[in-house]
């Protein structure tokens, strides 16, 4: 049902002189103007044709966009077809639409028929000539739907204002002759504020209220008065009251008027009422009698009285209510809402849906076959027993070899090992052979550790292999300690000292104790006796002279000077101790080694910098 | 519940750990760590792959073929529960297990004898050429030397005399 909203959402259907002018002032804002006759013939064909096909596209479209919009009176609810038939004529309706099919054909038709021949143009006269050809018929076509496009113009804006009345959902229908009370009736209602006036025929449409029920939303419509003639004979506006009670699903509220205020005798209304009695068919009733405040039902004749008595007896509900003192609305709303909604459900108890549900919840009973009776019997077990009921189930279940081990914790794992993979029937006959064959194996001597405990000289053996290993490593260390800087000079160069050599001589196991006669300690001796000898001659001729001579001998070293005592000396000693702790633990070679081995560390050069320091990352 | 193998190191996956990869062929492979899932589509062969069992196994570095193996294998035929088999089970289970250690730590031995002898062997020579970084080759002989010499040269002078 595309009714209700799309009625508002209908685009705008523009006059046949309005349609022509946007058309072609589009054709000529949005195509390129510009063509001159030396320009290629291709390129002006294809210039004019540009224009022919978009002025084309254009009309298309929105012919298109026209006819898509309006509603079709075969795909909407009947309701709201027969509803726009009363109002607008269904007849004249679709051949509006149809006409306007038909131009848009014929506008399709001509392009291409112009397109055709705009490819045999040799000149941009004749192109020229061709497009305005082709516009002029199009337009021309457009012209002669003026009328179409007026009437469906109309029909758009009267269609957007009407009311929303959703058929399906829960409506109360008011209905009677004019000037009853209808109106009013819904004005008490609902919040609708729908015009009352005492003239017959002041509500000319159909109007919706909105009232709530039992947490419900109930749809109240009100109708234009009908007046007692046959249908054919009916004009627009009761026309409208006819549909809505011939189509929409609701309660209907026969509206009468006790007091004949409106004009019609009780007996005129019966009439009325039993004339349209059909429509009433599928429809809980109820009858309204209206303005009780002017008259009530017991003050009437007899003859009066009884039409109601027999309308009871009939078993449709009359009800007395007065709109001006609210007297008994709410109890027509209560009893009409309560009959509506007893037909809807079952309406739906009748119908397929239902049966989805229904199915689900299907007793099973076994057939009779024979007289005896056989109620259902429980038996006192059962009774007692509910308790056990409530114990684990699914153990009891297992088909065991031996029933009391149902209950039992199955072991799973062990060590790391999984139990269910050692479990064989044979396992202890494996076992068996397995603890036999180890037995055998044991006896074989295969697990004697065979460790032939190593002779003396083996074991001395060994540790001077020891000794000799690490003997090399140290020497392999210290000559890549060795810091050479400058050429490499000679062993000879460098003078051995006697102490070194006794040293590492007597590290070797030989005898180094006294060597004072030895060559070398003579040879040492004697470079140093020399040497002496000289110096002792020039110190007898020269007389020192300069204090720094004569103290240069008693001068103390640096780390005794100014100390006086151990106590200071310590404490000298550990303060330089302390301040070359931090330069030996980084490996430096003293204070002033300030050399970086790395300037840019990688690990604090790569990566994105996030939130961090510098120092570390 | 049961502890699977890893696909790749062979290692327990317990059950909560590690991944299962599941291809099209249905194939699964279960890895205790990420480590053997990464080797994994590396396609790198655990065979080759110095660190795990398989490889250990497949270059002979550990006991392959015993009996005392053969206890711990999926059967693919389920027997029901009794509980003396179930008892029994793990009561062998414990026995196979000293046994099969005993076995894999004799075989890691064999393997390793070898490699003594060639250590004794390589510490005898290097002993032989080497043993001037420790001793002096006439360490203790320099008296004895030197009173042979004095002995000779007595000699030669009572010859002479």
């Amino acid at each position: 049902k595309m009714a209700l909203y799309n009625f508002k959402k209908i685009m705008v259907v523009p006059t046949s002189k309005e349609f022509i002018d946007i058309t072609l002032s589009k054709t000529q804002r949005k195509t390129p103007t510009v063509v001159h006759k030396h320009y290629q013939i291709h390129r002006i064909r294809h210039f004019y044709m540009r224009k022919v096909k978009f002025t084309q596209q254009n009309y298309h479209d929105r012919l298109s966009q026209i006819l898509t919009d309006f509603p079709k009176l075969d795909d909407i609810h009947p309701f709201y077809a027969d509803l726009m038939n009363v109002l607008y004529d269904k007849d004249h309706y679709k051949l509006a639409l149809g006409q306007i099919n038909i131009a848009k054909n014929l506008i399709d038709n001509v392009s291409k028929d112009y397109v055709r021949l705009m490819k045999y143009g040799d000149s941009l006269y004749r192109c020229k000539q061709l497009k305005r050809a082709a516009l002029g018929r199009m337009c021309t076509i457009m012209k002669r739907q003026k009328q179409s496009l007026e009437y469906l113009e109309q029909v758009r804006q009267h269609l957007s204002r009407l009311p929303t009345i959703d058929p399906n959902t829960r409506t109360l229908l008011l209905c009677g002759y004019p000037n009853v009370g209808k109106s009013s009736f819904i004005n008490k209602v609902t919040r609708a504020d729908v015009e009352v006036q005492p003239y017959a025929f002041t509500t000319k449409s159909l109007f919706v209220g909105h009232m709530d029920y039992k947490y419900l939303r109930w749809q109240v419509v009100d109708t234009p008065g009908i007046l007692d003639h046959p249908l054919e004979e009916r004009n627009t506006i009761e026309m409208q009251a006819i549909t809505a009670l011939a189509h929409l699903r609701s309660a209907v509220l026969y509206v009468m008027d006790v007091s004949e205020q409106c004009g019609q005798t009780l007996e005129q209304q019966l009439e009325l009422f039993n004339n349209i009695r059909p429509l009433f068919a599928n429809k809980p009733l109820l009858i309204v009698a209206n303005k009780c405040d002017v008259k009530k039902i017991s003050e009437l004749t007899e003859e009066d009285q009884k039409i109601f008595a027999d309308l009871t007896a009939e078993g449709i509900s009359v009800i007395e209510t007065s709109t001006l003192t609210e007297e008994g609305v709410m109890t027509v709303k209560t009893e009409a809402c309560d009959k509506l909604l007893a037909h809807r459900v079952d309406g739906k108890m009748k119908g397929k849906k239902v049966h989805d549900v229904l199915n689900r919840l299907h007793l099973a009973v076994p057939a009779k076959r024979d007289e005896k009776a056989r109620p259902p019997f429980i038996p006192e077990g059962a009774r007692i027993g509910r308790k056990t009921m409530e114990v684990d189930a699914p153990k009891q279940y297992w088909d065991l070899m031996n029933q009391d081990e149902k209950y039992d914790v199955i072991p799973e794992i062990w060590e790391g090992h999984n139990i269910a993979d050692y479990i064989d029937p044979d396992i202890m006959k494996n076992l068996e052979d397995l603890e036999k064959e180890e037995e055998l194996k044991v006896k074989a001597g295969e697990y004697e550790t065979d460790e032939e405990s190593e002779d003396e000289e083996m074991q001395e053996i060994r540790q001077l292999a020891k000794q000799i290993r690490e003997k090399r490593k140290l020497k392999i260390v210290c000559s890549k300690d060795k810091d050479v800087h400058g050429p490499r000079l000679p062993r000879t160069v460098k003078k051995v000292e006697r102490k070194t050599l006794e040293k590492e001589m007597g590290d070797l196991g030989l005898d180094m104790t006294g060597k004072d006669d030895s060559h070398y300690a003579v040879n040492a001796r004697r470079s140093r006796s020399v040497g002496v000898a000289k110096k002792r001659k020039r110190e007898a001729s020269v007389v020192p002279t300069s204090r720094t001579r004569s103290q240069s001998a008693s001068r103390p070293p640096r780390d005794q000077s100014g100390v006086r005592d151990p106590k200071m000396a310590k404490q000298a000693k550990k303060l330089m101790k302390n301040q070359q702790k931090d330069m030996n633990r980084q490996g430096k070679k003293g204070e002033a080694d300030r050399h970086v081995f790395d300037l840019k560390p990688k690990h604090l050069f790569s990566g994105k910098r996030k939130s961090g320091t510098n120092d570390h990352r | 519940m049961r502890i699977e193998k890893c696909y790749f190191c062979s290692g327990p996956v317990y059950p909560g750990h590690g991944t299962m990869f599941v291809r099209n062929d249905c194939k699964t492979f279960r890895f205790c760590k990420s480590k053997c899932l990464k080797n994994f589509k590396k396609k790198r062969n655990p065979r080759k792959t110095r660190w795990t069992k398989a490889f250990r196994k497949a270059s002979g570095k550990e006991l392959t073929v015993d009996n005392c193996l053969e206890f711990e294998k999926r059967r693919n035929v389920a027997v029901k529960y009794q509980r003396e088999l179930w008892s029994k089970a793990v009561e062998a289970m414990r026995k196979v297990e000293g046994i099969k250690r005993k076995r894999q730590a004799q075989f890691v031995f064999n393997r390793l004898k070898k490699g003594k002898q060639l250590e004794k062997e390589e510490a005898i020579s290097e002993v032989k050429k080497n043993i001037h970084l420790i001793k002096a080759p006439h360490a203790g002989k320099a008296k004895v030397m030197e009173e042979k010499m004095v002995q000779k040269l007595q000699d030669v002078e009572m010859g002479d005399d």
